[in-house]
């Protein structure tokens, strides 16, 4: 064949494929580049199949992993997340970073609280120094759920870390006040009042005790105030009345030594200023 | 000294092996590539170019350690150039080592020139270089010692094609040892489990050699792992090269 | 205590095992010859016979199943044996890359504690003075065969092996080797020539053996073997007509009008040349032909 007539078939053939291309590339299709992953049963084969080179597998599939979960295109990609996480926790347990960001997409883009919980379950089971799993399942389970039962017992397995931060502490606190159980919540921001040398946390911990303090002392005034209700058929006029009456030994005052704000008409006790702005 | 000599000869040849360079720019191009990978990472971005990197290096080092070490001797014998050679006053098992040594010089060099690109590139990240790293290094190079042993035990007397699977298998199954640990333990006791414990003890078990976890992970190493280690890859190295100049030995030059 | 003979073989015994069943080929069947010291020692015999096998068992190279093999007395395996002993191969092949020197400069390190000859010497003994930076890689067959030569006088050795060392070469070139083997047994050394081509084997041997099939058919000395009697008579005679030339002996060829007679009978010659005067033809040759190696060497051949 002349050299010119197989020059230009090259040059023909070459941009028949090139224009090919460009015309499958808009064809959408709906497979992943290497979602074979997901069928994979568990991280154990995979870790044989890596022949030692288990730590650069778990890199790589981490890396995969965040580009299929941010991809759009596939609205039902969240029913692998516990699966594909839990691989590369199998093929590198102590590589944290996944454990943390595979939690968060399990919040924020699959709104899937278990699944992040268990995530973090597994890198707190894996690593059991890490306070941080369980720091964020606490995090997660008060900010999102509002389940400060869930939250308590959280931050207590990070407390209990050594090298946790102290603010665990105080959020486990602030959790036993949510929780209503007053004593407990007192003893512990005593504790932490106590055991600080930190000006700003004693400051902190101070509001919290006042407002722990108010809470138990508006507490025993209501049931107070309900005890007078029940006899007189009316609210008292001030509480000094209840004392009169002796439904109260005497009247509570917030830890200032403030009096609390009674609202006669509706029987109503506020703490005089906000707790924060003491 | 005539190992010396033989060691030396064979450095020339082995470096001049091409296939030597096409596996030196591939260790170069995932090197890179790692580096543009752990901009696609969500947290620390170091441990996907020291993973890549160590990964590499093995990886590469035992290909060029096969690739060599399968054709070594099988060359020398099939090209005759062995004929003048152990004519001369030199004996077999002195031939052998003079082999051995020539390739284990050269790939010492090329894994000090992976090496120092792959710590370019992570000082170019800003990355900083741990005396675990050089240990685990240190130890690729144990691994890289033995598995020139293997490929020049079946180079002996396999030819390359046949040696080359036979070496690879010998990787893979040193690097899967750790699972027929875990098998044994499901087994009730018995002959057959007695059977297995011995072929597991006799088997390589090259993760050993394998401080990729720890060093990513900065994680603690046992000293004695690494004296025990150490000794466990020399002698097992030894052991194949003995048994490499007992199949050399009394073989007929046809 | 009687001189060790440079090579001593006895009842050599060798065969190989053929494809994977392991049939079993018998290639020397108890061989046994003497290499006195200071001689040029022929080892002739057709391809396949077993030469090069020989050559092997004696370097070691291949194991024998039986005998023995000494060389001045000393086991054919020991150092001392492999110090006195210098091997040139059939169809030599070395490191490609290396230069003439730098092969030389190589194989000398293995003479570890022994002296070597000066490779430039050698280069120059076998006529590659000028290639000695050349890669062997661009090395003609004849030049291979002479590097292969000066690798095998390196350590100066007492007893030579040579397999086929003129083949490959042109006959300037092999009369320089031929030379050079000459002057290795003017200076005592002992050669063992192992070769297929007849010519080269008279020209410069003591003594000779023949192999075929595995066995030595005949060995000794080149003028005991060959007898110096007349076999036949060549006469080239013209101008006389072929039939009447019959009647003496048989006649081999024509060309132009001459004829070219093999005349067996010696009383025939005298008869015929006698009848050519008197038929006025012209005699241009008489040449009396004696038994050469290639006459024995076929009939051997021909008798297995």
């Amino acid at each position: 064949m002349q050299k010119k007539v197989l020059a230009l078939l090259l040059i023909i053939s070459c941009g028949m494929f090139m224009g090919l291309k460009v015309i499958t590339d808009k064809i959408p299709r709906k497979i992943i580049p290497g979602a074979s992953i997901i069928y994979i049963p568990s991280g154990k084969y995979l870790k044989f199949a890596s022949f030692g080179h288990s730590s650069l597998l778990a890199d790589l599939i981490y890396i995969w992993a965040i580009q299929y979960f941010s991809n759009y295109s596939v609205p039902e990609r969240f029913q692998y997340l516990s699966h594909v996480f839990s691989i590369i926790s199998e093929l590198d347990p102590e590589y944290l970073d996944p454990y943390q960001v595979g939690a968060l997409i399990a919040i924020y883009d699959a709104r899937d609280f278990d699944t992040a919980i268990d995530i973090l379950e597994l890198g707190l089971k894996k690593n059991p120094e890490q306070w941080i799993f369980p720091w964020q399942a606490g995090h997660y389970a008060q900010i999102l759920l509002k389940d400060f039962e869930l939250a308590k017992k959280y931050y207590q397995t990070a407390m209990e870390i050594e090298g946790s931060p102290p603010i665990i502490k105080r959020l486990y606190s602030n959790a036993i006040y949510e929780l209503g159980d007053y004593h407990t919540a007192w003893k512990n921001w005593l504790e932490i009042y106590n055991n600080s040398d930190d000006e700003r946390v004693k400051k902190i911990a101070s509001n919290h005790l006042y407002r722990t303090k108010a809470a138990m002392d508006i507490q025993k005034i209501t049931g107070a105030l309900k005890e007078y209700q029940n006899k007189f058929n009316r609210l008292p006029e001030k509480l000094a009345d209840l004392v009169a009456s002796r439904f109260l030994d005497s009247v509570p005052q917030d830890l200032d030594g403030q009096d609390y704000v009674y609202d006669s008409d509706t029987g109503e006790i506020e703490t005089a200023v906000i707790p924060w702005k003491r | 000294m005539k190992i010396r000599a033989v060691a030396l000869n064979t450095f020339k040849e082995a470096i001049r092996d091409r296939i030597l360079y096409l596996l030196l720019f591939f260790a170069a191009v995932s090197f890179i590539l790692s580096r543009l990978l752990s901009l696609l990472t969500v947290g620390d971005k170091t441990k996907i170019i020291i993973d890549a990197g160590l990964s590499s290096l093995s990886i590469f080092g035992v290909l060029m350690a096969i690739l060599m070490g399968t054709g070594l001797v099988y060359k020398e014998i099939d090209k005759k150039t062995v004929y003048t050679l152990l004519s001369k006053p030199i004996s077999r098992n002195q031939f052998i080592l003079g082999k051995f040594l020539g390739l284990i010089i050269t790939l010492f060099i090329m894994l000090l020139v992976m090496t120092a690109i792959f710590f370019i590139i992570i000082l170019l990240h800003s990355g900083t270089i741990s005396w675990k790293l050089f240990v685990s290094l240190g130890f690729v190079f144990l691994e890289l010692c033995l598995i020139t042993s293997v490929a020049l035990l079946f180079s002996c007397f396999s030819t390359p094609i046949l040696s080359s699977i036979f070496s690879l298998s010998f990787y893979l199954i040193g690097h899967l040892s750790w699972g027929l640990e875990t098998l044994i333990k499901k087994m009730s006791p018995g002959i057959t489990k007695i059977l297995t414990q011995v072929a597991y003890t006799l088997l390589p078990d090259l993760e050993n050699f394998n401080f990729k976890t720890e060093v990513v992970h900065n994680l603690p190493i046992q000293p004695e792992m690494f004296l025990f280690s150490f000794f466990y890859g020399i002698t097992y190295t030894f052991f194949i090269l003995m048994l490499a100049m007992l199949v050399f030995r009394k073989r007929d030059f046809i | 205590m009687p001189k060790a003979n440079a090579l001593e073989i006895k009842n050599l015994h060798k065969s190989f095992k053929s494809g994977f069943l392991g049939k079993k080929i018998k290639v020397l069947k108890g061989i046994s010859l003497d290499v006195k010291k200071g001689e040029i020692f022929g080892y002739l015999g057709p391809n396949g016979a077993g030469k090069t096998t020989t050559l092997k068992c004696i370097l070691g190279l291949l194991f024998p199943d039986k005998g023995t093999i000494n060389i001045f007395g000393y086991g054919h395996l020991s150092t001392q044996s492999k110090q006195k002993t210098g091997f040139l191969p059939e169809n030599p092949y070395f490191y490609d890359y290396l230069t003439a020197s730098e092969f030389l400069n190589f194989y000398s390190k293995l003479f570890h504690k022994q002296k070597t000859q000066n490779p430039d010497a050698l280069l120059n003994l076998v006529g590659l003075k000028d290639n000695s930076t050349t890669q062997l890689r661009k090395f003609s067959k004849g030049m291979l065969q002479r590097i292969a030569l000066a690798q095998a006088l390196l350590n100066d050795p007492e007893l030579v092996l040579l397999d086929e060392p003129l083949g490959g070469l042109d006959p300037i070139g092999r009369k320089e080797i031929r030379d050079i083997i000459l002057d290795l047994k003017q200076k005592g050394k002992t050669v063992f020539l192992s070769s297929h081509i007849l010519q080269d084997i008279e020209m410069i041997c003591d003594r000779v053996a023949i192999l075929v099939n595995g066995s030595l058919v005949n060995q000794g000395r080149l003028d005991e073997l060959v007898s110096q009697e007349i076999l036949f008579t060549e006469i080239t005679v013209s101008k006389i007509d072929r039939r009447e030339l019959e009647k003496f002996g048989k006649t081999l060829t024509h060309y132009g009008n001459k004829s070219l007679m093999q005349i067996y009978d010696q009383d025939k010659v005298d008869e015929i040349l006698q009848f050519i005067k008197e038929k006025k033809g012209e005699v241009h040759s008489l040449i009396p032909r004696t038994q050469t190696l290639e006459d024995i060497f076929v009939g051997m051949v021909k008798q297995k």
